[in-house]
């Protein structure tokens, strides 16, 4: 019998069905204690004065972190690609977003751990914070962040630009320019597992890290480049996750459970609150995206500008990552051979926001599907008719001059009007992904167009 | 006061990779002395499948049932680099590199099997745990005594390993292009929402989702299932409920508990109606393309189209939820008109909001 193809079950669906499925939460060692995190309550303040001693003395108190006790307290998970690193594991000097970790207790018990937390002292003095991408370069923003406003690390650039074509070209010729703004909303990741731990420093001088990592070999080099340790000093134990979404790429709990186990010379585990989970994880990202389509009365897509604000939150994370790949997909399903991009990524007062689900182009989806329907009610077009004329199809060019092999627009949009029993006319019923050519292959379609057998169209769409 | 009927639709497009690529994940094989499989990867599964996925796929690779194959994606110690789960790269990069593992350990199966059968392995096949002699079936041996013949005789650990890498694709910072594919693969979607507006609460029921999805090769149509129908209701949330900071932009009164945070439940359920295409990727295992992340893309957009559609107003800030399509139906908002400009969404627009019209963002 072939595997591939079959409805099999679930591997481990049983397992989770029936309540057997080993979480990091269900795993017991004798002696853990367990940790807890004094988080900022500030938006944005400067930190004046910290002072753990008192804390450090309580009975039961095994062991108190702070940004002093971290060996390399600013990396980032990019850190190898390229994007320089922002964030300080622990708050440095000041906090930048309400439920920032500032300093972390282990103890013997979860009452002995809050009475930790409370008894570390600790002074702020409040700044402006800034909430608004849109009001990030206003002349009277409040500075937030050590690299200005805004990511500043595109190459020479403080933004993601993707250009082709020529879009003045495109935007004279128009017979009508299509012009909106779009917001998708930051969202909960919502795993029922809440963030977690478990940290067990073994006789050898290991680590062994029970982890709801989506993403071992990431948090493994996170964990160590924390700690300046070698990666076979720590041993990551999960690949188990209840519920991820994107928001356990994030190493949330693991470094500061393995600080606290170091510190205290036993296991430790830090298990987020319900609470903990909602404020202080990460989000999805809120986007601001404005679009103007140049387009002509018979309803070909001729250009695009397109301006997009990312709100990375306090620190830079995943978000100069999604927003270019968000630039990469800009054009949707559908080929736009004259394209003007601009994205930023804005730093906020609030929490980091990072990968979740579809990252980086579901804001797309979002904004240039919306679009699509608005040009095709202005041109007074059947939305259908306007998606499968400008559909990606083989041969034709990204923005960023990728050749696309096996474009599926049409096969899709088509089974969906079939399926609601949508009529189009025979010109639109009966296409393919076929390479353009007659009637879908315009003047204004034929620079954009690669050769057979390209991948790439260096320079392609130039005029 | 009435309720409305709306459909609308959207179509969508989706890469898999790490956006840029450079995202290895690695894995490895070995046989038990009885034929059973030991996969080692570190492909992590956050409930999408992929171990499931992946078993599958080493099965029909090697050529053996299914339930000899055991998969072991729990540590870092046992399991080769996998980057991680997610860019949706789950089946098409992970399932690449337990492919090339396993097709690595056939390899090795077929020369043991064929010093035992005396036969080229290039005349020999593996199928149901056997190794035969194509177009000679009696001339067989089974993979488990070709393992014990390994392990006992020969003095080998049958065993492969594989990587599923494509190197990273520098991007040119000037306008945005690259050198070579950004991307392992790319899938699409459609999406149509019908829907009901009640024009007296702004209150938005979707009664139905029709989703095409052109996932390559479906490994496990069960699992591109769920997935689709998980992410429907994702895409719910994203389109009518869900919000971090109610008064986004401020970051005040944020729901702590699940309780004040609306994600959708089981009410909420539409009826789904889902179509699997299945136009194979070229260099994908079993042609196989991916479908996690993109199923939650599609129905915010189609939604409110459907909303338009119900009441003739559109809702750009996400989600639409009962007091903006009140404040939608109540303004009527029309766009402003100049010359061939046909300008929406001036309120919300960078140029009303920021104090210097956008400068900055708007002159790059």
């Amino acid at each position: 019998m072939k595997a591939v193809g079959a409805r099999l079950p679930r591997y481990d669906g049983l397992a989770h069905t029936t309540g057997r499925t080993v979480y990091v939460d269900d795993v017991r060692v004798a002696g853990t204690l367990v940790a807890k995190a004094l988080r900022s309550p500030h938006h944005h303040a400067a930190i004046t004065r910290i002072d753990t001693s008192k804390a450090e003395k309580l009975p039961g108190v095994r062991a108190v972190v702070t940004a002093a006790d971290v060996p390399k307290n600013v990396y980032g998970h990019l850190e190898a690609l390229g994007v320089p690193a922002d964030e300080p594991l622990l708050a440095d000097g000041e906090v930048r977003y309400r439920g920032q970790p500032v300093a972390a207790v282990a103890a013997e018990d979860v009452e002995t751990a809050h009475e930790a937390v409370a008894a570390i002292e600790i002074e702020y003095e409040e700044r402006p914070a800034l909430f608004d991408i849109r009001k990030g370069l206003d002349p009277d923003a409040p500075s937030i962040h050590q690299w200005g406003p805004v990511y500043p690390h595109f190459g020479p650039y403080n933004h993601r630009r993707v250009r082709k074509g020529d879009v003045e070209w495109a935007f004279e010729k128009a017979d009508v320019i299509v012009e909106g703004a779009y917001r998708p909303a930051a969202i909960e990741h919502c795993p029922l597992e809440t963030q977690i731990a478990l940290v067990v420093p073994e006789a050898s001088g290991r680590l062994t890290v029970y982890t709801c990592t989506q993403a071992m070999y990431f948090s493994l080099g996170v964990i160590a480049a924390h700690l300046q340790v070698p990666l076979n000093r720590v041993k990551l134990i999960g690949g188990t996750v209840g519920g991820g979404f994107g928001g356990k790429v994030d190493t949330a709990a693991e470094t500061i459970t393995c600080l606290l186990a170091l510190k205290a010379h036993r296991p430790v585990k830090w298990r987020w609150t319900r609470e903990e989970e909602f404020l202080a994880s990460s989000t999805r990202a809120p986007w601001h995206i404005e679009i103007q389509d140049a387009v002509s009365n018979d309803g070909w897509m001729l250009g695009r500008r397109m301006l997009t604000l990312h709100d990375a939150g306090a620190y830079a994370r995943f978000s100069p990552y999604g927003l270019t790949k968000h630039g990469f997909h800009h054009t949707g399903a559908y080929t736009i051979p004259n394209v003007h991009f601009d994205g930023f990524v804005v730093f906020t007062n609030r929490v980091p926001t990072t990968a979740m689900r579809g990252f980086g182009v579901t804001s797309v989806s979002m904004a240039v599907e919306l679009q699509m329907t608005r040009i095709a009610e202005t041109l007074g077009l059947s939305p259908w008719e306007l998606r499968l004329k400008n559909a990606n199809r083989i041969g034709d060019t990204t923005a960023n001059r990728v050749v696309m092999q096996d474009p599926s627009t049409v096969p899709v949009t088509l089974a969906a009007a079939e399926r609601v029993g949508e009529r189009l006319g025979p010109e639109y019923t009966a296409m393919t992904p076929a390479r353009r050519s007659g009637e879908l292959l315009p003047e204004h379609l034929a620079a954009q167009q690669a050769p057979e057998g390209a991948h790439v169209l260096s320079n392609g769409g130039r005029s | 006061m009435a309720r409305h009927q709306g459909r609308g639709f959207a179509t969508i497009e989706y890469p898999t990779g790490m956006n840029q690529n450079g995202d290895p994940t690695q894995a490895w094989i070995k046989l038990k002395p009885d034929g059973r499989v030991d996969v080692f990867s570190g492909t992590v599964d956050i409930g999408q499948g992929s171990k499931t996925v992946h078993t599958q796929i080493v099965a029909d690779t090697l050529g053996v049932p299914y339930d000899w194959v055991t998969m072991d994606n729990s540590n870092t110690d046992s399991s080769a680099v996998c980057t991680g789960t997610f860019a949706s790269r789950g089946t098409f990069i992970g399932g690449n590199a337990v492919r090339f593992a396993a097709e690595r350990v056939r390899e090795r199966i077929l020369d043991i099997a064929s010093k035992e059968l005396e036969i080229d392995p290039g005349d020999l096949e593996i199928a149901d745990g056997e190794v035969v002699a194509k177009g000679a079936p009696n001339r067989k041996i089974s993979v488990a005594d070709v393992a014990g013949a390994a392990t006992y005789n020969y003095g080998e650990l049958i065993s492969g390993q594989g990587t599923a890498l494509k190197p990273f694709a520098e991007v040119n910072d000037d306008d945005g292009s690259v050198q070579a594919e950004p991307h392992s693969a790319v899938s699409y979607a459609a999406c149509v929402a019908d829907v009901e507006v009640d024009d007296e609460t702004g209150e938005v029921t979707v009664s139905r989702l029709v989703q095409v999805y052109d996932v390559g090769r479906a490994i496990n149509p069960v699992l591109v299932e769920g997935q689709i129908e998980g992410g429907a209701m994702m895409g719910l949330g994203l389109g009518l409920l869900e919000e971090s900071y109610p008064h986004y932009p401020s970051a005040e009164h944020r729901g702590e508990q699940f309780g004040a945070y609306l994600a959708p439940a089981i009410e909420d359920l539409p009826e789904l109606d889902n179509v699997i295409l299945e136009n194979p990727s070229v260099d994908g295992p079993f042609g196989a393309k991916a479908i996690g992340e993109m199923a939650n893309n599609a129905q915010p957009p189609a939604i409110a189209a459907a909303i338009h559609d119900a009441v003739g107003v559109w809702v750009t800030e996400y989600p639409a939820t009962p007091e903006r399509v009140l404040r939608a139906i109540k303004a009527r908002a029309q766009p402003r008109r100049e010359g061939k400009r046909v300008i929406f969404d001036e309120e919300i627009s960078l140029r009303t909001v920021s104090a210097n019209g956008g400068a900055g963002f708007l002159e790059v």
